[in-house]
């Protein structure tokens, strides 16, 4: 197990996170954006280290993002947007080293807990579903889709996004290596050459989450850098331990959100942290002192954001399906390395498996220990200007997508379309997530379905295979009652108002 | 009942089954969409002139025309040079450059050195690494 622990896979974790905490801690970069453009340098690593990289890039990215969010008010990342309601108070007054420290060492313990969950339930998810049928894999797609687009904003249009996403993936042949008949379909007339097996997965995800945001950051003008001025750090630290006394449940709790929201498909890190934090001010002895400065605020966030790490690789590793976009990322570098990830990976990996925990145990020491006696350093992150860095991840998105089928240029023209397209869905209110994860999914769907039908002959079959269906069947109307309760009580709830 | 349920899937066409009925799905989807929205489908009009109207245009159809530029322009300058990775590496200075001008707010000979030292740098770096270290072929 340990013979894994080279100095290379070290440094990759020990560099990733640095990198991963510069990106997360620049607001308009994202963690999953820093795992798009690292990608392929993935290639010539192999698996292992190669997903020590990641890894370190996934926890950094996470964890960087509330350097801004504290010092200046500004969610570095979408997951640390409750970090700013009581960081930015904080460092207003004065304590501003304060606040960060807290941030650290509850971003550490949020992690640390959600990996304990993942090397727990991980395995023993996936021997549970070894034993599904093709109807049972189906539905459990059929339930992650609509988990996710319940939770989306406007569950119609998350639903809507889903579906799109998975039709999408269907454009081109029908895999006969996965029991399709080798017929195109979905293909306009003249692109049969380039369209043969679809749109690849990464040049998508690096235009959705590359090129796509930079566009967005071209629309508002590019934001002008942050000042040495605009950082107030604090004089002194004012820093204690002692400040966690009493806070071990408001931590635990909120981990554990983290971690469940982190499982749960497509839901990112922002539902994470604002699900913690309102548990934590509903249960404080003193909610009033929330968004003026209240310590217990930004644990609550910090650990909840950090504690998806570990969550989100749960159903990814156990079931192939990405608990969050970062995650999906992932999936790409196992492409690389062709490795499916399924409820079989574990088993037949376990030097993979040892080494991504390991990874991210190494990631989440190696970011408490960077970030906490290097605070004052990384805050001057925020000041480094995005004309100069903007140019340089638009140059990589460009080889991430050409490298990564060994130089087709039509890669990179996908990278384009998908970077225009990722800019439109925004505009036309629908969500990234689902889309992303119904264009992963949407492949095996079909073949699970296709097969389901040849094999049995009666569409009954999904739900009367086994009790497993009726459970997943029962999930799914659960899921989607509870999201239109939820939406009509808080329509409700605004018309009172 | 039984036989209402029942279904046989011809081997031949069944690539088409699925798409079928997630091209189904999204129509009836994208129907009930238009119905329950149909009130801004109507105003949508006001809605993306606002978005043209406060966009900053010279940035984001500049970032779009100049990525139009690099990515047509990269295969024909690596014929040039073919298997060395050189479209790459002359394409990407000018881009990276021009790019990061576009960005950028005030243009003074302090601010446009370091930009100008990045984009050959970077760029150079990326070529390197990928070209010997990873041995992977750039255009």
């Amino acid at each position: 197990m340990f013979e894994i622990l080279t100095p290379m896979f070290l440094s990759l974790i020990v560099g990733g996170t640095l990198i991963g905490i510069i990106f997360g801690a620049i607001p308009g970069m994202t963690a999953t954006m820093a795992v798009a453009v690292c990608l392929p340098l993935t290639y010539s690593l192999g698996l292992e280290n190669g997903l020590a990289l990641l890894l370190g890039l996934y926890v950094g990215g996470i964890s960087g993002g509330l350097v801004p969010a504290i010092l200046l008010g500004i969610p570095g990342t979408p997951s640390s947007i409750t970090t700013t309601f009581d960081g930015y108070p904080m460092a207003k007054r004065g304590e501003g080293e304060k606040a960060l420290r807290i941030g650290i060492v509850s971003s550490f313990v949020g992690g640390i807990i959600s990996l304990a969950i993942l090397w727990l339930f991980a395995p023993t998810l996936a021997d549970f579903a070894i034993k599904f049928s093709y109807v049972e894999k189906f539905l459990i797609i059929f339930f992650a889709l609509t988990v996710m687009a319940a939770l989306s904003s406007d569950m119609l249009l998350g639903i809507f996004s889903g579906v799109l996403g998975i039709f999408v993936a269907l454009i081109g042949t029908y895999d006969i290596t996965k029991g399709g008949n080798g017929n195109m379909r979905l293909v306009p007339p003249g692109t049969e050459y380039w369209l043969d097996s679809g749109f690849s997965l990464l040049p998508v995800l690096i235009g959705l989450f590359g090129l796509a945001a930079i566009l967005e950051q071209a629309e508002i003008g590019v934001p002008k850098g942050h000042s040495l001025e605009d950082i107030d750090v604090g004089k002194k630290s004012g820093f204690s331990f002692s400040i966690f006394k009493g806070q071990s449940v408001n931590l635990t709790r909120s981990s554990l959100i983290g971690t469940f929201v982190g499982i749960l498909p497509g839901v990112g890190g922002s539902a994470a942290s604002i699900i913690s934090y309102t548990n934590a001010k509903t249960f404080s002895k003193t909610p009033e002192n929330f968004g003026k400065g209240e310590p217990a605020g930004i644990m609550a966030s910090e650990s909840g954001n950090n504690g998806l790490t570990g969550g989100a690789l749960v159903p990814l590793l156990s079931l192939g399906i990405p608990g969050d976009s970062t995650t999906a990322l992932l999936i790409g570098a196992f492409t690389l390395q062709g490795i499916q990830v399924g409820p079989l990976f574990i088993g037949n990996n376990p030097g993979t498996w040892d080494a991504m925990i390991i990874a991210m145990l190494i990631a989440n020491i190696a970011m408490l220990v960077m970030m906490y006696v290097a605070i004052r350093y990384f805050a001057l992150v925020v000041t480094i200007p995005k004309h100069i860095l903007f140019p340089v991840i638009l140059m990589m998105c460009v080889i991430g997508a050409y490298t990564i089928n060994y130089g087709i240029m039509f890669d990179v023209w996908t990278l384009l379309i998908f970077g225009l397209f990722g800019w439109l869905v925004v505009k036309l209110k629908l969500e990234v997530a689902p889309f992303i994860i119904g264009f992963i999914l949407g492949p095996s769907a079909e073949v699970y379905f296709v097969k389901s039908l040849e094999s049995f002959g009666d569409v009954t079959i999904f739900f009367t295979k086994s009790w497993i269906a009726v459970v997943l069947w029962l999930l799914i109307i659960g899921s989607v009652a509870g999201s239109i309760m939820l939406s009509r009580r808080a329509k409700q709830g605004a018309g009172v108002v | 009942m039984g036989q209402l349920t029942q279904v046989t899937i011809d081997f031949e066409t069944s690539h088409l089954l699925f798409p079928t009925i997630i091209a189904c799905v999204l129509g009836l989807l994208g129907l009930a969409i238009v119905i329950r929205d149909r009130a801004k489908i109507a105003t949508a009009g006001t809605y993306w002139s606002g978005i043209w109207q406060n966009m900053d245009k010279p940035r984001f159809l500049g970032t779009i025309v100049l990525t139009l530029l690099y990515f047509s322009l990269m295969v024909p300058v690596g014929d040039i040079w073919p298997n060395t990775g050189r479209g790459f590496l002359f394409c990407s200075i000018p881009f990276v450059f021009l790019t990061g001008l576009l960005f950028m707010h005030e243009r003074t000979i302090k601010s446009i050195l370091p930009l100008a030292v990045v984009s050959v740098v970077g760029p150079v770096f990326v070529w390197w690494l990928f070209t010997y270290p990873l041995f992977l072929t750039l255009p």
